[in-house]
């Protein structure tokens, strides 16, 4: 593309926007019309400005907004505020959480476990992924890929009810194990910490997956193979070579399952039993209870996200370095 | 074309592509008040589908119904929607209309304007849970009450409350916590409904400490906490618990699809609830809800519809009459137990809010 013709100032360009005598063509020929395309096409910085604007509109009005107002209630004393009261800001709020064992052992519950479902959403992903990665012919691994990320494309909450059929008094794992011989009685397995770590982990598993296999499908096998004939075994090498250069990706994936575990509503609320209640329910309650709790609501999610990426940023500097990216 | 170097072209499209997302909050139609629409805030299975797919038809309202599984949650959204309601009826249970009210959320009805309203049963048309000053603040719909059920296959027949706590049958009971506090507190044989501590904090929260105790110390007996109707359902057709506190409707539902259980109301008592259709203050189309309620009355075919749907006893006249005996036997109980219903009152409601909702949170922590 030319100059002259991104400036519009080309003979070819005017002769074309004569030939239109609708209504394009008289917006085309207008003097605003120009100098705004001829501004535009004169400085890359302005284009950069309107290509950017609607996208950081977004970010700034749903993903920033939200969290500022959330900020904001957490400040009140009271909210929703009805017609002619005053906003009155206090701390009492965050004062709350730190005063109350009944807010602080939950979101201490919930921290070790979100910490608990990593470590083993890592232990569980990391062998798949470096089947994947590593292992199959290089033609099926899209398949493979495709295989594994088609229940993804089911809904949470239907993923969690097939976990709640699989494992329900009368589900699928207990009625096998009946027809087997192997129990009298069904097994309790729903409604407990095992129920709701599996659907959890199960639930999260893409997070992991994709960053994993993305960085041990990069990983020359020429190193494995110059580790291999210096005598080095499979452990050593898996060790010395594999978990080293799959690094990015296990902060990574590690990283964006912790953040989405420790937020995770909907499947405590199908999965969990009476002690597995989790620093969500709890949140959630105050929002949705008889007597209105929003600034205690809000200022414990943002508590809740403030020790969240506080976890996530100190472990990704400490384990991933200076220069690991999430994605 | 680069990002950072853009053609023409791109930066054309991207500039109409932002217009055109500017421009859809004016595009996109509002909530607000249209003639042809009427927003409802109710719970699932209580709108029969036949009856709103034939009034939109009758009327060209657009009905879009909005589900709630919690009066928390309907009163927080009113609440914050403040003087722009983007809903004009919503489904309150008769014994919190008054923070409803207390927060300027309702209007009252007027019955003159609803041509059948005399459709209701006798026993609803008044009913003191939906009068304030005179006016009548609502439309009732169906009437339930919280009762026990038990699985008659695995358990034995029990005329208490202890059921719940018996160990025979640990790790396989289920309640609503906040319903069963209240519950445990009359089954402790204190006032659950809290009408009797008015401006009496240290001895409602000594009933309430005693009822979370108790919880506490059985917390053992629990499968799980649960939430709403279709959840223990689930929990009992799975056969993951076998006795449980639960709505009347959710229960009776169970009953009329065969299943074995057996729903009853202990000797210690329970309470009662009235569900009703109330119109939303600043609501945007309340002639379009008028026109609704009159249909919703006019045929006793929707009562038996809603009954059958939801479980809950119909407000509605001539609706028994049109049920099966299946399905009357899933909603009638023994004189002597009904009996035992308390209707939830109206008094002191805010105190009851606070200190059940803070010792959900100590069972649940604990």
């Amino acid at each position: 593309m030319t100059n002259d013709v991104l400036t519009g100032g080309g003979q070819g360009a005017r002769t074309s926007r004569a030939r239109y005598s609708s209504w394009i063509g008289k917006v085309a020929r207008s003097p605003f019309y120009r100098g705004t395309i001829g501004l535009l096409a004169e400085n890359r910085v302005a284009r950069l400005v309107v290509l950017l604007a609607v996208p950081l509109a977004w970010i700034a009005f749903f993903n920033i907004g939200p969290i500022l107002q959330m900020g904001n209630i957490s400040l009140l004393a009271n909210y929703p505020l009805m017609d002619g009261d005053e906003p009155v800001y206090t701390l009492a709020q965050y004062a709350l959480f730190f005063q109350e064992s009944l807010y602080f052992v939950p979101f201490l519950r919930s921290l070790v476990f979100s910490l608990v479902v990593t470590a083993a959403t890592l232990v569980v992903v990391y062998p798949v992924a470096y089947y994947i990665g590593k292992v199959i012919r290089p033609a099926s691994r899209n398949k493979a890929l495709l295989l594994l990320l088609t229940p993804f494309w089911a809904g949470e909450i239907i993923r969690v009810f097939s976990v709640i059929m699989l494992l329900a008094n009368r589900g699928a794992v207990n009625a096998l194990l009946r027809e087997l011989g192997m129990i009298d009685r069904p097994i309790p397995m729903l409604y407990t910490y095992f129920s709701l770590s599996f659907g959890v982990v199960y639930l999260i598993a893409l997070y992991m997956l994709l960053p994993l296999y993305s960085s041990i499908e990069k990983i020359p096998n020429s190193l494995l193979d110059a580790a291999a004939d210096l005598g080095a075994g499979p452990l050593q090498r898996f060790r010395r070579v594999i978990l080293p250069l799959s690094r990015d990706g296990i902060v990574s994936g590690c990283s964006l399952v912790f953040l989405t575990s420790i937020g995770v509503f909907a499947a405590p609320l199908l999965l969990g039993g009476p002690n597995t209640v989790i620093f969500p329910e709890i949140i959630a309650q105050l929002f949705h209870g008889s007597n209105d709790k929003w600034p205690a609501g809000a200022a414990f999610s943002i508590i809740m996200l403030l020790i969240s990426l506080t976890t996530v940023g100190l472990f990704m500097r400490v384990v991933g370095g200076r220069n690991v990216k999430l994605m | 074309m680069t990002l950072r170097n853009p053609t023409r072209r791109t930066t054309l499209k991207m500039m109409g592509t932002s217009a055109g997302l500017i421009a859809a909050p004016s595009i996109i139609r509002p909530a607000y008040a249209q003639d042809n629409v009427l927003n409802i805030t109710t719970y699932d299975k209580f709108l029969p589908e036949g009856f709103v797919e034939q009034f939109e038809k009758d009327t060209g309202i657009e009905v879009r119904i909005r589900l709630t599984d919690d009066q928390g949650k309907q009163y927080n959204l009113l609440a914050a929607e403040g003087a722009d309601p983007t809903t004009d009826i919503v489904t309150v249970a008769g014994h919190r209309l008054s923070q409803f009210m207390a927060s300027d959320l309702l209007q009252p009805i007027d019955p003159a304007r609803i041509s059948t309203w005399d459709n209701l049963a006798g026993p609803y048309k008044g009913a003191p849970q939906l009068v304030r000053k005179g006016e009548v603040y609502g439309v009732p719909l169906l009437a339930g009450f919280e009762g026990m059920v038990r699985n008659t296959d695995y358990t034995k027949p029990s005329d208490s409350w202890g059921l719940m706590f018996d160990p025979e049958y640990k790790g396989f009971t289920t309640y609503i916590i906040s319903d069963f506090v209240s519950i445990t507190m009359k089954y402790l044989g204190y006032d659950g409904d809290f009408v009797a501590y008015v401006d009496k904090p240290e001895e409602a929260q000594a009933a309430v400490n005693a009822a979370r105790d108790f919880l506490i110390e059985h917390k053992d007996m629990v499968r799980k906490f649960y939430d709403g109707g279709a959840e223990v359902q689930q929990m009992l057709v799975n056969e993951d618990v076998y006795v449980a506190q639960t709505w009347s409707g959710p229960a009776a539902k169970l009953i009329m699809d065969g299943f074995p259980i057996e729903l009853s109301i202990p000797k210690e008592g329970t309470y009662g609830f009235l569900y009703s259709f109330n119109l939303v203050n600043h609501a945007p189309n309340v002639d379009a809800a008028y026109k609704f309620f009159s249909a919703l009355l006019a045929n006793p075919e929707v009562g038996a519809a809603m009954t059958r749907q939801s479980g809950f006893a119909s407000a509605f006249s001539g609706v028994d009459k049109l049920l099966t005996d299946r399905e009357r036997a899933a909603i009638a109980l023994p004189e002597e137990q009904i009996a035992r219903i308390q209707f939830f009152a109206e008094e002191n409601r805010d105190m009851k809010n606070e200190m059940i909702d803070r010792a959900v949170a100590e069972i649940k922590a604990a």
